[in-house]
């Protein structure tokens, strides 16, 4: 921003108010603007730049000429009838359409009402595109701009009065815009559909099935799929699996939950071993049925069941922000008396596929005759395949996958090890399905707050070992990492340290998850739990007071700053704290005094005051002499000084 | 008021001083009216040194004094002079008026009608005259004093708004305070008709115009004047506001004020030194006499100089 100085005197035209506006807006846009269209930008403002005059039709007409090429050219490829149905699509090609006319409004060099209303609504544009906190921060700051250049604009472009005048409104309002922010729903695609198809996009996520094939490219996604809080410290990253559902039937290409007729039992209650937790969730909606819950639940929360393989499911996809509070056992593994129809999902392999998984997995059989032998021998021998953990692996032979994974390609994610692992440990005759869910980053923690994203997704194997299943991360198996998939998910050595933004970017999401529960869910138990702890720590409701007067207080002393007389002058800011102490010793410059016979008055009763003296003249040369040198200044602020200490 | 007088021109008031006692400060405006290049309108009642005021100054400057005593059957030609025919060259020959003088004491300017009142302030004006079509120019510097009687009304014809326009200072002598009155009433001092040395070369007095016109007026104190400028014609306590020429006079005389100081720049004290007189006959209140105190109170209790 411009320093405040420098805006003393500035006067803007309506125009450059107007073009001002213009570059606060477009400026997140611009990251969107395909090349053409960012070129097309370009020479439009380099138009501007260089052409004084108003342009006449025949630019305005090349310039629009110009601006259906770049469309064009931006949109080659993407654009259909078709392609409009998507959101994404149509908005951007309103923004080249807004940016085309603006281009061709703003050459005229006269304010129209289409010139007065775009930058709003590019302003609301570009909240299609960007969601986050840095979008958030930025929108504020295009708000308080836009008010600042449209009250500029009324006072004749006097930039340092609007700022002022823009600042109190700004001030008085933040409150409201925070308790709004926090309060009012926010946009996002997946309610802003209202008939158009939805993003076709790729990406990680928990979706009930697991696909193998890998032509399309993963990418990480930073998407809240819920929020936790714990109720002590949040366990270890190794501990910290969500379980989504269950797959047993391996379709080729992908693998499914059991067929619709094997009825999964409600659970019934089978005390577990080991660490307590509890913990409150807030899921977002996935418009899926799943619930997920910490490995293992020890029951079922709410309205949902808990059938006997630990999956928790709702009637109803989830279609809004769903809170719950839930209660697990921190541990791997579970007993569990398996029925026969789940015991064949469990075993079955088609002996056709995989051959040469097949003749290791015979291997191990023969050689192992107990079951937690075969597996950690099946263990070792995922751990010699040198495989490598890659979110961008070569496609499989789908006929073959375990095959062409693991003699093969070495290459892939969780998905092909858990895929490759489970049918491995079928051929050598242990009961075996994988899990999906999401294994949370302890990264993404704070105190005893938890994001899980999108990109936590995960898959996993279970074996079935002396009536327990056992929860093995084949992922572990893996040998080694390439380089950009541990760039993709944030494990890579060089960059551990979490960037200044991300840090930011969880304290906020930590202060607004706090607020949630605090505020918007648990209102009357949260009520009666908050009134029982401000009763047990006395110091909180004292903090809770101040922090509020503190708010106050700085709302109230921002406002008075920015509303106070200032002294219009350079000169009179300099001498204002002499003024002010004349003042406090009872010398109140008289409605008819010039500030020389304010100073003489004062200097008739303190003789001894030589400085003031100096002051005088100095303020005289400076105010009518013409006399402005920096010297001179720096003169006469130490007199100012002097003439203080005396 | 507050102010020093720089030592160049202590000694021009001192020299008059001893003719017209304890008018230190009316002395002090009458020389800043005559470096200023105006016209300076003395109203007072008689005898309180108009006369000794206009002709000490006058000696002291050095310039050719002049004066006209204004009756009321005095003809402009009695002021500017007149084309005769002199038979023996039998040719029109012009003789000049009491006006061709470098120092002017038109007394008593109010008893003549207005058609020799106006003569005069034209001359004033332009600083020459035209008699028959040719125009005769006046001395330089020109500088007239006039005088007028306030209480005397019979017989008399009170100059037009914009005839006073023309003077650009007003103001009165006054009575002088006790002290000085004893000592002129002892006979120590004051009043003598005894002639006062010539101070300045004519080339002294035009360096001095010079300066004064060449006085610095900042920003800051253009803001003021413009600020009491507008006070005048806008708060509706006088019949009319100060004219573009009363404003350019106010200019002239806050500099010439400045620069009898010794400066090269003009403050808000100097401003508000010369506004009175400056504005004293240029404005009129719509109710209550006008008086310079009032009209300095009025204009400075509602337009204050930030700076």
């Amino acid at each position: 921003m411009l320093s405040l100085k420098h805006l003393q005197d500035t006067k803007l035209s309506p125009l450059a108010l107007l073009d001002t506006a213009y570059i606060i807006v477009l400026f997140p846009l611009m990251l969107i603007l395909k090349v053409p269209m960012l070129l097309f930008s370009f020479m439009v403002l380099a138009l501007l730049f260089f052409k004084k005059t108003p342009a006449d039709k025949y630019l305005i007409l090349f310039v629009f000429l110009m601006g259906l090429l770049a469309l064009y050219l931006s949109m080659y490829g993407l654009f259909s009838f078709r392609g409009l149905s998507r959101l994404k699509l149509f908005l951007e090609l309103l923004v080249y359409v807004l940016i085309i006319v603006v281009s061709m409004q703003r050459l005229t060099k006269e304010i129209n009402f289409y010139l007065l209303l775009s930058p709003m609504l590019f302003l609301a544009l570009s909240l299609f595109f960007f969601h986050g906190i840095v979008m958030l921060s930025y929108v504020i700051f295009e708000i308080f701009f836009l008010l600042w250049l449209l009250l500029a604009h009324r006072m004749d472009g006097d930039m340092i009065e609007s700022f002022r005048s823009s600042m109190v409104m700004f001030m008085y309002s933040l409150p409201w815009v925070v308790v709004l922010f926090i309060f009012f729903p926010r946009i996002s695609f997946d309610h802003a559909d209202y008939g158009f198809k939805g993003e076709k996009i790729q990406r990680m996520g928990h979706d009930g099935t697991m696909f193998l094939d890998s032509k399309a490219l993963l990418v990480p996604s930073d998407r809240i799929v819920m929020e936790v809080g714990f109720d002590k410290e949040v366990p270890s990253s190794n501990k910290l699996y969500f379980r989504g559902s269950i797959l047993y039937v391996d379709k080729k290409d992908h693998w499914e939950t059991l067929p619709k007729y094997i009825k999964r039992e409600n659970r019934t209650y089978h005390p577990m071993q080991g660490e307590t937790v509890e913990y409150k969730v807030t899921l977002y909606p996935t418009q899926k049925r799943w619930i997920y819950l910490l490995d293992m639940p020890v029951e079922a929360v709410n309205d949902s069941e808990l059938d006997s393989d630990l999956i928790s499911t709702v009637e109803k996809p989830i279609k809004a922000p769903l809170h719950y509070t839930a209660r697990s056992v921190l541990t791997p593994t579970f007993h569990d008396d398996l029925d026969q129809d789940t015991l064949d999902a469990s075993t079955h392999f088609d002996p056709e596929r995989n051959p040469k998984t097949y003749r290791e997995a015979q291997k191990i059989k023969n050689h192992y005759k107990k079951t937690d032998k075969r597996a950690s021998a099946l263990v070792n021998f995922f751990q010699n395949q040198s495989l490598t953990y890659s979110l961008k692996p070569k496609a499989l032979d789908i006929n073959n996958s375990a095959d062409s994974f693991l003699f093969d390609r070495r290459l892939g994610y969780c998905v092909h090890f858990a895929s490759s692992f489970v049918t491995m440990a079928r051929m050598a005759g242990i009961p075996s399905r994988i899990v999906t869910g999401y294994k949370a980053d302890k990264t993404n923690s704070l105190n005893n707050y938890l994001a899980v994203k999108e990109r936590d997704a995960h898959a996993w194997a279970e074996l079935y070992i002396n009536e327990h299943w056992v929860r093995i991360e084949t992922t572990n198996t893996a040998s080694a990492i390439d380089g950009e998939s541990a760039q993709l998910l944030g494990t890579d050595t060089n960059q551990k340290d979490k960037t200044l933004i991300e840090r930011v970017n969880l304290y906020l999401m930590y202060v607004k998850y706090q607020v949630e529960t605090w505020i918007l869910y648990y209102s009357h138990i949260r009520q009666l739990q908050l009134i029982q702890y401000a009763k047990d720590n006395p110091r909180f409701v004292l903090l809770f007071v101040l922090s509020l007067l503190v708010l106050v207080l700085i709302t109230f002393s921002i406002t008075a700053y920015f509303r106070r007389p200032r002294c219009r002058h350079k000169i009179l800011c300099i001498i204002e704290p002499l003024v002010k102490r004349l003042r406090k010793e009872g010398y109140i410059r008289k409605k008819d005094e010039t500030m020389h016979q304010y100073f003489l008055r004062y200097m008739k009763d303190h003789p001894e005051n030589s400085a003031l003296k100096e002051v005088d003249s100095y303020y005289e040369a400076v105010s009518y002499g013409g006399e402005s040198s920096a010297a001179t200044m720096k003169q006469l602020k130490r007199m100012v000084e002097k003439s203080l200490s005396s | 008021m507050n102010y020093t007088i720089a030592s160049e021109f202590t000694v021009l008031i001192d020299a008059i001083e001893t003719h017209l006692v304890g008018k230190r400060e009316t002395i002090a405006l009458s020389l800043a009216t005559f470096f200023a290049g105006g016209h300076l309108l003395l109203e007072d009642i008689p005898g309180v040194g108009k006369t000794t005021l206009a002709k000490h100054l006058s000696q002291v400057l050095g310039l050719d004094f002049g004066r006209i005593q204004f009756t009321s059957d005095m003809l402009p030609s009695d002021i500017l002079g007149v084309n005769y025919y002199n038979q023996k060259e039998g040719a029109f020959i012009f003789k000049k008026g009491p006006i061709f003088t470098s120092f002017l004491l038109a007394d008593e300017i109010n008893r003549s009608m207005p058609k020799t009142q106006s003569a005069l302030l034209q001359a004033m004006e332009e600083g020459s005259i035209s008699i028959d079509g040719t125009l005769h120019t006046l001395p330089k510097p020109f500088f007239v004093i006039g005088t007028q009687n306030p209480h005397e009304e019979v017989g008399t014809f009170p100059l037009p708004t914009s005839q006073l326009d023309r003077f650009m200072c007003s103001f009165g002598i006054g009575y002088p305070d006790s002290v000085s009155e004893r000592e002129i009433l002892k006979g120590e001092r004051g009043h003598s008709s005894a002639v006062s040395e010539t101070l300045l070369r004519p080339q002294q007095i035009e360096s001095y115009m010079k300066q004064a016109s060449e006085v610095t007026l900042s920003e800051t104190l253009l803001d003021f004047l413009q600020e009491i400028i507008a006070y005048t014609r806008e708060s509706g306590v006088f019949e009319y506001g100060l004219s573009t020429r009363g404003a350019l006079s106010l200019t002239a005389m806050t500099r010439s004020w400045a620069m009898l100081q010794g400066r090269t720049y003009a403050t808000a004290d100097d401003l508000q030194a010369v506004t009175a007189v400056v504005c004293s006959h240029r404005l009129q209140f719509k109710e209550g006499s006008t008086t310079a105190k009032r009209i300095h109170d009025e204009i400075f209790t509602h337009v204050r100089s930030d700076i």
